[in-house]
């Protein structure tokens, strides 16, 4: 369903990514691993479309999206999350979702001004899918609450819920788990369980391995730009190349 | 337009760059680490000629009136009161933002713009004021007419040009300013070291519009609108040679005064200022990092 | 006394017309429109070069409108592309290169001498009546652009503006452009400003570039400051102080001889300069804004 084929990412002259090829079938799990600097930010970057390819292309459902600005990409199904959350603050958990959502005919100026036929009913199942959202990341209670007034771990599941809003084929999330303390480790995979049962394919960038382990079908690992290693997690963590890019550390 | 013609106004148009440099100088520094555009910078170049003006005032007739003394006195003293003016407006103002949004400060430093040009002409009226300078005729080469004070204008600001660049290359603190500027993570010093460093910045900026207000001042006249409309050629040769890059300001401050000679055959001279807006535009519409800046700061 | 009423509350509504359209480009949707004079200029000098050509005034209004969000649409596309520092930047070039095209074009706007003469709306009913009328009609004008603004910020759209101001990168990772969003409000304010100047290039019959400082900005964005970003009736409280201080300035010469109006101009300069920066350091929210902004 996704196919980033030897895509390349440079800043100046320094390649972050160097030609990664990658495959996500539909509704599968891959986690992405790396040290830092590994280029994992940076290839979601490319793949979502906030950064340009220096070379290769990305194919989703087999649309070429290689030169589409990120909105677009996302209108095709594909949704990311980011590091450090990007919430609407000065609006209410629920109106972040609202936002979120596809909704153009209501947000227009005419519709502002003039109404719109069928405004009461497609706000109401706006709401009702919003709340579905909500139920489904567990931050029905923070519905009416500020965005800016949640902790760092609601502000991840925030950043999710919007994402489904718009009915998303393929989330890719940035690190999901960072910051998040351990008991709500638990509930965040609860969480990502139930968005992946639901058919979405998700590509999640992680430190946290041993979560990454529990949760992926497939493990995804970065190191100086390349892929050194694609497969079934536990045999990936095995493989002494990825132990040696993490230093000889037991992973 | 004939070819002496076209020299003509691209030698105006050095002259011109070389004194807009100083202020998009002291713009790209100032915007590199404290990240945000110092609107200021413009009056504090008025209020740098203002002070130089009325010193040499002072000292014409007596021992120390002659030109070359008088102007080197009175552009001290212009250099002094400006760093001190930019410095306490960095303690007072600017420092206190620091967690604010960049509006903030660029809203402040509007404010400060308006504040030190009420006060220059409440203090001192809004009469133009010229300096005490003989006249000088153009040398003229086969129709390629050069004045000496244009020289001296351009010679000053390419040496204080070359003294700074040469300070923040191997200067100490020059170095550690530099290093900010091209990291701004870097700014996360903490103790004396930054706020010394800062007071450098601040006081820098203050001589780079002090001696670009004289200049400009003795290329033109002193009025209370001097620095101001010099600011969008500044910001758009800051624009124009890239965020970041120091070099690049100079060279795109160049570029901007001989560009805004060469279009008055084209638009006459009082479009100058529509020139820098025009290519302010066009530059951040196709490449908003500049000729030498980074794309990353850019958008 | 009731002349002057009637004068000073018609200068407060043109106010308010800018300072609503201003509010909601910087307030709602977090653009920096360091140039709205030009809009004001661009609607001002529109009306009157047509009602001198003969035009009537419903018609010279609705261009002077239409000129001025024609003429926020390349503001606006840059907008879109352009950091908020940028933004104020080139606003402000805009604004400066649109009074000297106003100054230097001679031929049709007769540069520096200005346009004496235009036609005062409502001038027909003569006397007291007419300027009476101005204000009822600016009255009117200031209610439908308040309604207008207030249905905007209460509809999806408006959500949508708030999202963008707050975090426009994941306005577009989540599919939507914020690029129609924010020419839509450019448009829509600088109509609002360009309908200003109408209003008051009929009011005052005499228009000139000097009028079109960006001084005549920063006064607007000081209403806004003053009455708290981001809100409607902040806006228009923060108008009703701007023109209580210019006013009162004026009134402060009446009592103090022997200051000359070009001092006093320096005064309110300085006193612009002063409270901009004061708001800015101690009292971001503004006078009635809620939380800081």
């Amino acid at each position: 369903m996704l196919d980033v084929r030897n895509v390349c990412v440079e800043f100046d002259r320094f390649r972050a990514v160097d030609g990664v090829t990658l495959s996500v079938p539909p509704t599968a799990i891959v986690g992405i691993a790396g040290t830092n600097g590994a280029g994992k930010t940076t290839l979601f970057g490319a793949i979502a479309g906030q950064l340009p390819l220096a070379r290769g292309e990305i194919l989703f459902e087999g649309h070429d999206i290689s030169r589409l600005p990120p909105n677009r990409r996302a209108r095709w199904g594909l949704a990311r999350t980011f590091q450090v959350p990007r919430e609407f603050g000065s609006l209410t958990v629920l109106d972040n979702l609202r936002a979120a959502a596809p909704n153009d005919t209501h947000e227009s100026l005419r519709a502002a001004w003039f109404g719109r036929p069928g405004a009461a009913r497609a706000d109401a199942e706006l709401e009702r899918r919003a709340d579905d959202v909500l139920a489904l990341t567990g931050l029905s209670k923070m519905r009416d609450q500020l965005a800016s007034s949640l902790s760092g771990g609601q502000k991840k599941l925030l950043e999710l819920a919007r994402a489904l809003m718009g009915s998303p084929k393929c989330i890719l999330l940035d690190e999901p788990f960072a910051g998040v303390n351990p008991v709500l480790v638990a509930r965040l995979l609860d969480v990502l369980r139930a968005v992946h049962a639901r058919g979405i394919a998700l590509v999640v960038i992680e430190h946290n391995l041993q979560a990454l382990k529990a949760f992926a079908q497939r493990l995804v690992v970065m190191d100086q730009g390349r892929v050194i290693a694609d497969g079934e997690p536990g045999a990936v963590l095995d493989d002494r190349r990825v132990q040696e890019a993490y230093m000889g550390g037991v992973v | 337009m004939t070819l002496v013609g076209v020299a003509n106004l691209a030698v105006n148009g050095l002259v011109e760059g070389a004194v807009i440099a100083l202020p998009a100088l002291a713009l790209t520094l100032v915007m590199s680490i404290a990240r945000f555009p110092n609107a200021a910078t413009g009056d504090l170049m008025t209020l740098g000629a203002y002070v130089a003006v009325g010193v040499q005032a002072l000292l014409v007739g007596s021992a120390f009136g002659t030109p070359l003394l008088g102007m080197t006195l009175a552009t001290v003293a212009a250099v002094i009161v400006c760093a001190v003016v930019s410095v306490a407006a960095y303690e007072l103002i600017f420092r206190r933002l620091g967690r604010a949004a960049m509006v903030a400060s660029l809203l402040a430093s509007i404010g400060l713009a308006f504040l030190i040009r009420s006060l220059i002409t409440l203090v001192i009226g809004h009469e133009q004021h010229t300096f005490a300078l003989p006249l000088v005729r153009a040398w003229n080469f086969g129709g390629l007419r050069i004045l000496p004070s244009d020289l001296v204008i351009g010679a000053v600001a390419l040496v204080v040009l070359a003294a700074v660049f040469a300070w923040l290359r191997f200067g100490r603190s020059g170095r550690l300013l530099r290093a900010v500027a091209d990291n701004p993570d870097l700014a996360r010093l903490s103790g004396i070291r930054a706020q010394r460093l800062m007071w450098l910045l601040w006081a820098l900026a203050g001589v780079l519009s002090a001696i670009g207000g004289v200049l400009l001042g003795v290329k033109s006249v002193v009025m209370p609108e001097l620095g101001w409309e010099l600011l969008l050629p500044a910001f758009a040769a800051m624009i124009l040679g890239g965020i970041g890059s120091p070099a690049g300001a100079v060279i795109g401050a160049l570029l901007m005064g001989v560009g805004q000679e060469l279009s008055v055959p084209l638009v006459g001279p009082t479009y100058k200022i529509a020139v820098a807006f025009g290519v302010l535009f066009v530059v951040l519409l196709l490449r908003p990092a500049g000729l030498f800046g980074r794309p990353e700061l850019a958008r | 006394m009731d002349a002057y009423l009637i004068a000073v509350g018609s200068v407060v509504l043109i106010y308010a017309l800018l300072a609503i359209g201003l509010n909601l480009q910087y307030g709602e949707t977090g653009l920096i429109n360091f140039g709205h004079v030009a809009f004001f200029a661009l609607g001002a000098y529109a009306s009157a070069l047509l009602a001198l050509r003969g035009w009537p005034l419903p018609a010279s209004f609705a261009v002077a409108a239409a000129v001025a969000a024609v003429a926020a649409v390349p503001l606006g596309l840059a907008a879109l592309r352009l950091r908020q520092d940028y933004l104020a930047i080139v606003t402000l070039g805009f604004s400066e290169t649109v009074r000297l095209v106003l100054q230097e074009e001679r031929a049709i706007t007769s540069g520096v001498q200005g346009l004496p003469g235009i036609p005062k709306l409502f001038g027909a009913i003569g006397g007291k009546g007419t300027d009476l009328a101005i204000l009822l009609a600016l009255l009117a004008a200031v209610a439908l652009a308040a309604w207008a603004t207030h249905l905007l910020k209460a509809s999806p759209f408006g959500r949508l503006l708030r999202a963008i101001r707050d975090n426009e990168a994941a306005v577009t990772a989540l599919g939507k452009d914020p690029a129609r969003y924010k020419i839509q409000v450019f448009m829509f304010g600088a109509a609002l400003a360009g309908i200003a100047g109408a209003f008051y290039a009929h009011f005052l019959t005499f228009i000139s570039p000097e009028q079109f400082v960006p001084l005549v900005t920063f006064y607007v964005w000081m209403s806004i400051i003053l009455g708290g970003v981001g809100s409607l009736r902040g806006a228009l409280a923060g108008t009703l102080l701007l023109v209580a201080f210019l006013e009162g300035s004026r009134f402060i010469r009446d009592l103090v001889p022997g200051v000359a109006e070009v001092q006093m101009a320096s005064v309110r300069l300085a006193i612009v300069g002063l409270a901009l920066i004061l708001f800015v350091l101690y009292r971001p929210q503004g006078l009635f804004g809620r939380r800081a902004s």
